[in-house]
């Protein structure tokens, strides 16, 4: 009885208990005390795409190392991350609960494409900078002028597709291609791009199969692309249903040419697609990526990669240091602190906005070595450059040079 | 005498209730309110479930879909569909818009409410839990009606009040996010009302006779076919209504904002509010609003210790946070709230009873 009444009276306190606002100097925008600024973010920590939560984590942990050592401007970046569980209508409450409750500074590297359009329109009516949005939508890049306050960081969908179809027309005379593709802008986007880069080269797609993101496996989906005499398979899938992708193709004895996305062509995946090197479907993928591989041995002395393992070793403890979404969130976090460097003693909002839409950063660390990021008048689109890359023998080798888009 | 001292309580209690409610935004600040107006929206939603399974016997799992349909019911004749190829104009003022999102969701609970006849028990459960796996697919297969997977903008449009600027009602000024509150807590309000009165009467009665037997029911003249589908009906109205609330609140439906795990985040929340009570529901819409945002240290993040703070904020850590205090309550309160309300009362009347002899 004593017990059920403690519970019902800290459930009733809880209820009102309101955090003690990050108060502001008179002179600067929310989120900036002489001693921190505060940027907050959501990002998938349960439900389907939980494992995108290694971005945050990574990002918080680069943000930890800049602290340890200072801060910017002697101020220390409180990054605050909450679980919308891949909900555009729960990114909806969390990102007014951090603007209007925790009045962050800016919402930064928030994941998901319709999670970061639900909340694009506040955002930019509230003018709270919506930064490095975590989508490979068209949108952020294009519709700049119309969201000023929004900036995406990744090249498009719509461009990685294009790449492939490019690469498909040039070194294939009469591929037919199967497309696995999540039944949502991501993957709709990628198919769009695929089929725009094949041209009227002989290559074309001769099925393709939607699947949605709650779905539990892709078996029928890849059942029904070999039913259709493909002879190539492009995955734009995320990397649970990749990887499931991968198995089911080897199960049904078929051995087709395989084209991955970005999001789920990263080594750890594909090392899980191999299963154990048993699978040989994996052989001979390709790929398109911005990042630099934690596995790949030809980073072992890389400086910005030898950062990136002691950062994580200290700041996120029991992380697995091969999940490369952790050197997304670290490449994100590095650019916004340049940012934040480049803003001063006294940081605003359409300060920081303004030096957002003119970076000239000849090199990340943990990008690709000669991928630029740059934006500037008409040019919304941060990344524009990537490699492309096949699957040999358990590790990616790179394909020709870095692919450049002028289109998005 | 009995009956009529628990019904003066319980006016009494409703009334501290609306009292509470109506004086809450002034000392909470105006971003609590919003988020408070949440509870209310799920309160209504509960409501209704709670009608079916608490007190018809029927469980649902599917609720999330009913609230799918109503929130798309709102968004569509607010914001229109033309811009995806559709025929509806929209153009329709938010508040209108809620009671047909309760009307069509409504209806459809009612058609479903017959195949529904023919099954019981976990047979009925999987069903619903089928429409609501299956409400995904289908918005995004209607992309020309629906607006597909990008779903459909709320914020800033003309139908949405006090999307940009403060609300004038009656002489007095809300701002946004106080205008949400009311709106929300006021048609929870009523709607709490009407679920009492319909419980009450003779219909409360035949749901209640449906679920403790239906043989006794029909033996007693009670047509199960028209109480099972009259329930599935005013419950997916309710749900409706939630829907639609929960779609201007959020200002943006898209399929992933109705996943198949609020439909069980709303039975989650009867079980803990009680089954066949309507008090303690406030208790399960509270639970369901604001335990996903405890489970990963939000609000609580000065009282508890660092450490565990940062534990609940790794991938899956509010996940098992949620588990464990769900368990836990489960463990203290079999009954939920709703349970201990009558175990209090039960020890407050046989006391006196006791005495009296």
């Amino acid at each position: 009885m004593r017990r059920r009444t403690v519970l019902l009276a800290a459930v009733a306190a809880a209820l009102g208990v309101a955090l003690p606002t990050a108060l502001a100097g008179s002179t600067s925008d929310p989120g900036v005390t002489p001693t921190t600024i505060v940027l907050g973010g959501t990002s998938p920590l349960t439900g389907p795409a939980a494992a995108y939560a290694s971005v945050a984590r990574g990002a918080k942990a680069y943000f930890d190392s800049v602290n340890a050592k200072g801060g910017v401007a002697k101020r220390k970046i409180d990054y605050r991350v909450v679980d919308d569980a891949y909900n555009p209508a729960q990114t909806v409450q969390d990102v007014r609960r951090l603007v209007e409750q925790d009045k962050v500074f800016a919402i930064f590297n928030t994941l998901g494409t319709e999670s970061n359009l639900a909340i694009r329109d506040y955002l930019n009516q509230s003018k709270v900078p919506q930064v490095f949005a975590a989508s490979g939508a068209t949108t952020w890049g294009r519709d700049a002028a119309k969201y000023p306050w929004t900036i995406g960081f990744q090249p498009s969908y719509a461009a990685e597709g294009w790449v492939y179809g490019q690469y498909v027309a040039k070194t294939q005379k009469k591929a037919r291609i199967g497309v696995l593709f999540q039944n949502d802008d991501y993957g709709k986007d990628l198919l769009g791009g695929l089929k725009s880069g094949l041209g009227r080269s002989g290559s074309k797609i001769v099925a393709a199969q939607p699947y949605e993101v709650t779905s539990s496996d892709v078996g029928s989906q890849i059942a029904k692309l070999k039913a259709s005499k493909a002879n190539m398979l492009a995955i734009f899938a995320t990397p649970q249903f990749a990887i499931q992708a991968y198995v089911f193709a080897n199960r049904l004895g078929w051995h087709p040419l395989v084209i991955n996305n970005g999001v789920s062509g990263t080594s750890n995946i594909m090392q899980l697609a191999s299963e154990g090197g048993k699978n040989r479907v994996v052989e001979g993928t390709i790929t398109s990526t911005i990042l630099k591989d934690p596995t790949d041995p030809r980073w072992a002395k890389d400086p910005g990669m030898k950062q990136y393992r002691a950062i994580l070793a200290k700041y996120a403890k029991g992380a697995n240091v091969n999940d490369v979404y952790h050197v997304y969130g670290m490449a994100v976090g590095y650019e916004t602190v340049s940012l934040l460097k480049r803003l001063g003693a006294n940081p605003t909002r359409a300060g920081l906005m303004k030096a957002a839409r003119s970076i000239t950063d000849p090199g990340n660390p943990f990008l690709l070595p000669g991928i630029s990021v740059r934006t500037g008048p008409g040019d919304g689109f941060p990344v524009q450059q990537g490699q492309l890359q096949r699957w040999t023998k358990g590790h990616w080798v790179p394909v020709g040079g870095l692919w450049q888009s002028k289109r998005n | 005498m009995k009956p009529r001292t628990q019904r003066m309580i319980g006016f009494f209690a409703f009334a501290v209730l609306v009292v509470f409610v109506a004086v809450l935004p002034s000392f909470v600040s105006d971003f609590k309110a919003r988020e408070y107006s949440y509870v209310g929206i799920y309160l209504v939603a509960l409501l209704g479930l709670n009608i079916l399974t608490g007190y018809t016997g029927q469980i649902s799992l599917g609720h999330g879909a009913f609230m799918a349909i109503g929130g798309y019911t709102t968004a569509i004749l607010m914001a229109g569909n033309e811009q995806f190829g559709g025929s509806v104009s929209g153009g329709v003022k938010d508040l209108w818009t809620l009671p047909v999102a309760g009307l069509v969701a409504g209806l459809v609970g009612l058609a479903f409410g017959l195949p529904a006849l023919r099954l019981s028990g976990l047979y009925l459960a999987l069903a619903t839990f089928a429409v609501a796996v299956a409400m995904p697919s289908t918005v995004k297969r209607f992309e020309h009606f629906t607006g597909g997977g990008t779903g459909i903008q709320l914020f800033g449009t003309d139908q949405l009040t006090g999307s940009t600027s403060n609300v004038h009602v009656l002489g007095r000024s809300f701002t946004p996010n106080d205008w949400m509150y009311y709106l929300a807590w006021s048609i929870a309000l009523v709607l709490f009302a009407v679920a009492w009165l319909i419980l009450r009467g003779r219909t409360g009665r035949a749901f209640r006779a449906v679920r403790d037997s239906e043989t006794a029911a029909v033996s007693s003249g009670v047509s199960l076919a028209r109480y099972k589908t009259l329930a599935f009906g005013i419950s997916a109205a309710y749900a409706g209504v939630a829907g639609g609330l929960f779609a201007i609140a959020s200002a943006f439906v898209n399929p992933d904002t109705f996943p198949v795990a609020l439909s069980i985040y709303l039975l989650v929340g009867i079980v803990v509010g009680g089954l066949g009570g309507l008090a303690g529901l406030v208790f399960g819409a509270i639970f369901i609003a604001f335990l996903p945002l405890w489970a990963q240290g939000q609000d609580l993040g000065s009282l508890l210790p660092n450490r565990i703070v940062e534990e609940t904020q790794k991938p899956g850590g509010p996940a098992i946070v949620y588990g464990v205090v769900l368990i836990l309550l489960m463990f203290v309160l079999p009954n939920g709230v709703g349970g201990l309300f009558r175990k209090i009362g039960q020890l407050v009347s046989g006391r006196r009873y006791s005495r009296s002899e």
